[in-house]
């Protein structure tokens, strides 16, 4: 009696155990499964917006399906061999070795499936790595944790593109809608990567090497990305986007880019700001054109401070949606939805309005400049900076007043 | 029972638990205190051992033990690690009126040596058996005295080798060695034929040849290398350094290193008297090339025309002091060597500052030719 009530609480434990392992089996399926349905999401490497990506898509949709039948036909299969010949207590059964039709078969089938996807695969890679076409070219430069855009002015950026003097500007990379754009991408300090999914695939970006990525858009609008190299302790904080303009506008980004620096009117709070600026945050960042009270030019020196040697060049840094390498929007969320929402016809004239007064996201930028380490990890602790020889590696905490701020802010709004 | 060696650990257990309160008190706390506290418990914990076994000691009636037992063992004998020890003792003496790379190559023997020694003593006293005592120690020491014999076996080969290369002249050095190795092929195709050559004299030649190497080596290092590096060195042209005069001895052919050509940033050609850039990403030569602030950009210099020509990036200017309170404006400039037609040289700029922090802008130009010039901008 003993034993058969043994044998009862055993089975009973099993099917608890076997029951827990469904539940949870059946938890994570139809968690994917709704995590595939997300809205809101601008990384999704499943919709291209542009032909570099439509290659990758046209690539990785008919691999997927394939892998997806094969998947499902290994799985039935074992899941019916487990189940047929699940142990009931028979006797094992005949063991055979060697069949060789069978395994020609089954050598031949699966060398067929890779050479279909090898031979287009190659193909992709090829018309990928192509950049003899190319209408324009942008240097990428990625620092701990931000990644600078510059538009070299040279060749075909200055004969169709109207760049007649280099552009510079980080966080958001702006190209023209239907042009080639190559990215001469490298960095300055560790590996990083560079990738926007729906534009097109990864790049890493290595100190002393320059690395060639196409980029196109099909459509105005902005297209997330991040660093997909871990790069030190702010890496998940290195993201950038892509905004997408019509031909008009981005002939009007680009005048405004080069436009001369316009001083803030005195008496002022921005000339406040100004002069706090050039006190506070000048001896990294560049602004164009801003000069010292005898008229000599404003030189920031970076290489001085950072260990990367550079920060972002904040001339015009109001006509851009975000900062701190991206990790923040400039916007509120209501003029963020505005600009991203926007179709394509209006997305150019909401993207160029750059940041009002009204729509700044004052909560992020205000505890941004009251101590930037705080929000962002950026090793900026003055008393552990041997190992760097003194630099730091982001910016450190300025100790700034509330009043300080807001002059800085209405200095910075101006920036645009 | 507080046996003779438990009395040492004891006391050592004692002194560092007196030493830490003192460091405490002294200190306020810190890891010194710590670290004694550490060293108080362990050497109790020995101490409570070295009791519990009476020191190892073989009781007085047990008489068959006098003999036998691992402690009564003598020793191997033949222990080459006192006098290893005292050598390593005078390298450390001799480091430290002389140079710090002299104490730590002494620091580090010595501490080999003592651990040699210990591990040696420890295992002819492991058990009475003394082939089973070379096994234990050989367990011990062999993964550590195997590897480590190994690379110092490949560093003596490298570094005479390297000596004998750097003082022989280059043609004297190509032959020597290919000497050397026909000399090694062949010896090891006749031991391939002769598979009864004992092992003894395989080793013996072998150490006489390495003898030998590490003979020539020193001698040769002594000597100095050969007198065109001698004098290259003393001009330093292996550092990029700011335009002056030009290297003698300065290599117009270099190859410099495959990863600064193969990620150039620009390759800047002169042909027929003219200037013109090629850059990855752009069709066409170009007369103005935009470089990164603040990043190591490659730049290769090839030389198409008749004559010897150099290549110069002007990037600004600094201010220099003479001493006394003189000061004066020194141009920043990276160059090339003098590049013969044909030949290729590269250059490695690092511009801080944006071209427009400069009046006269930043350049690449070719000394003596009017006109030869691309525009660098940096933005």
């Amino acid at each position: 009696m003993k034993k058969m009530f043994n044998q009862v609480g055993e089975s009973m434990k099993s099917a608890r155990r076997w029951h827990g392992a469904a539940k949870a089996a059946i938890a994570v399926s139809a968690l994917s499964f709704l995590a595939s349905c997300a809205k809101d999401a601008p990384q999704d490497t499943w919709q291209p917006a542009g032909p570099n990506a439509e290659k990758i898509d046209n690539l990785q949709r008919p691999v997927f399906y394939v892998a997806g039948v094969v998947g499902v036909i290994v799985f039935a299969a074992v899941a019916w061999a487990m189940y047929r010949y699940r142990d009931r207590g028979q006797a094992i059964p005949e063991q055979t070795h060697g069949k060789p039709a069978l395994e020609i078969v089954l050598t031949v089938i699966p060398v067929l499936i890779l050479l279909g996807v090898a031979v287009p695969t190659a193909g992709t890679i090829f018309e990928l790595a192509k950049t003899s076409d190319t209408e324009m070219t942008i240097n990428v430069t990625g620092q701990q944790w931000w990644w600078e855009y510059d538009y070299p002015a040279s060749g075909s950026n200055i004969e169709e593109f109207g760049i007649t003097a280099p552009i510079v500007t980080s966080g958001q990379l702006v190209i023209p809608e239907n042009t080639k754009v190559l990215l001469r991408v490298t960095s300055r300090d560790v590996i990083h990567s560079y990738w926007i999914p729906k534009l097109n695939g990864k790049k890493d970006s290595v100190p002393g090497r320059v690395h060639l990525l196409r980029m196109e858009g099909s459509q105005p609008g902005i297209y997330a990305g991040q660093c997909t190299e871990f790069c030190g302790l702010s890496h998940s904080y290195m993201r950038m986007e892509a905004v997408v303009l019509s031909r008009a506008d981005y002939d009007k980004w680009v005048a405004n880019e080069l436009e001369e620096y316009t001083a803030p009117a005195a008496g002022t709070e921005a000339a406040v700001g100004e002069s706090l600026f050039i006190q506070q945050c000048s001896r990294c960042h560049q602004v164009n054109g801003l000069a010292n009270s005898d008229g000599s030019l404003i030189i920031s020196a970076p290489d001085q401070y950072l260990v990367s040697g550079a920060a972002p060049n904040l001339t015009n840094l109001m006509t851009r949606n975000t900062f701190a390498g991206a990790s923040w929007d400039l916007l509120t969320p209501e003029c963020r939805n505005n600009v991203w929402n926007a179709d394509s016809a209006d997305f150019g004239e909401r993207y160029l309005a750059g940041v009002s007064s009204d729509c700044l996201n004052q909560k992020d930028l205000r505890e941004w400049l009251r101590n930037s380490p705080a929000k962002k990890p950026m090793y900026a602790d003055p008393t552990k900076l041997e190992a760097s020889d003194g630099k730091y590696r982001g910016m450190p905490a300025l100790g700034l007043t509330e009043d300080q701020i807001n002059s800085i802010i209405a200095y910075l709004l101006e920036r645009k | 029972m507080i046996t003779t060696s438990s009395k040492l650990f004891y006391g050592i257990g004692g002194v560092a638990f007196a030493a830490a309160i003192v460091w405490m008190i002294a200190n306020n706390g810190g890891s010194g205190a710590v670290a004694l506290v550490f060293v108080a418990t362990a050497s109790i914990f020995l101490g409570a051992i070295a009791s519990y076994v009476r020191d190892g000691h073989v009781l007085s009636t047990d008489t068959e033990q006098h003999d036998s037992a691992p402690a009564a063992q003598r020793g191997s004998g033949r222990s080459w690690f006192p006098l290893g020890t005292a050598l390593s003792l005078g390298t450390v003496i001799v480091g430290l009126v002389t140079s710090p790379g002299i104490f730590k190559v002494g620091v580090a023997l010595l501490l080999a040596m003592l651990g040699e020694w210990l591990i040696q003593n420890w295992s002819d006293r492991a058990s009475s058996d003394p082939s089973y005592n070379e096994r234990v120690r050989g367990r011990v020491v062999h993964p550590l005295e195997i590897p480590i014999a190994g690379a110092l076996l490949l560093a003596i080969i490298v570094l005479s080798s390297s000596r004998i290369f750097l003082a022989l002249s280059k043609n004297a050095g190509a032959i020597v060695f290919s000497i050397i190795g026909i000399l090694v092929l062949f010896f090891g195709s006749v031991l391939s034929i002769r598979r009864g050559t004992s092992v003894r004299f395989v080793g013996a030649v072998c150490g006489v040849v390495l003898l030998s190497l590490s003979v020539v080596g020193v001698v040769l290092a002594l000597d100095g290398e050969r007198e065109q590096l001698t004098e290259a060195a003393e001009e330093d042209h292996f550092a990029h350094r700011a335009c002056g005069v030009e290297a003698e001895y300065s290599d117009k052919h270099a190859v410099r290193a495959v990863s600064a050509k193969s990620s150039v940033a620009a390759t800047v050609t002169l042909k027929d008297g003219a200037l013109y850039a090629e850059m990855d990403g752009y069709s066409g030569p170009l007369t103005s090339i935009t470089l990164q602030r603040s990043l190591n950009s490659s730049i290769i210099f090839q030389n198409e025309d008749e004559g010897e020509h150099r290549m110069v990036v002007t990037y600004g200017k600094v201010v220099e002091s003479l001493g006394g309170g003189v000061e004066r404006e020194a141009l920043l400039q990276a160059c090339t060597s003098l590049v013969t037609k044909g030949g290729q040289q590269g250059v490695v700029v690092n511009i801080p500052k944006p071209s427009f922090s400069s009046t006269e802008g930043f350049s690449i130009t070719v000394p003596g030719l009017e006109g030869a010039s691309v525009e660098v901008l940096v933005p």
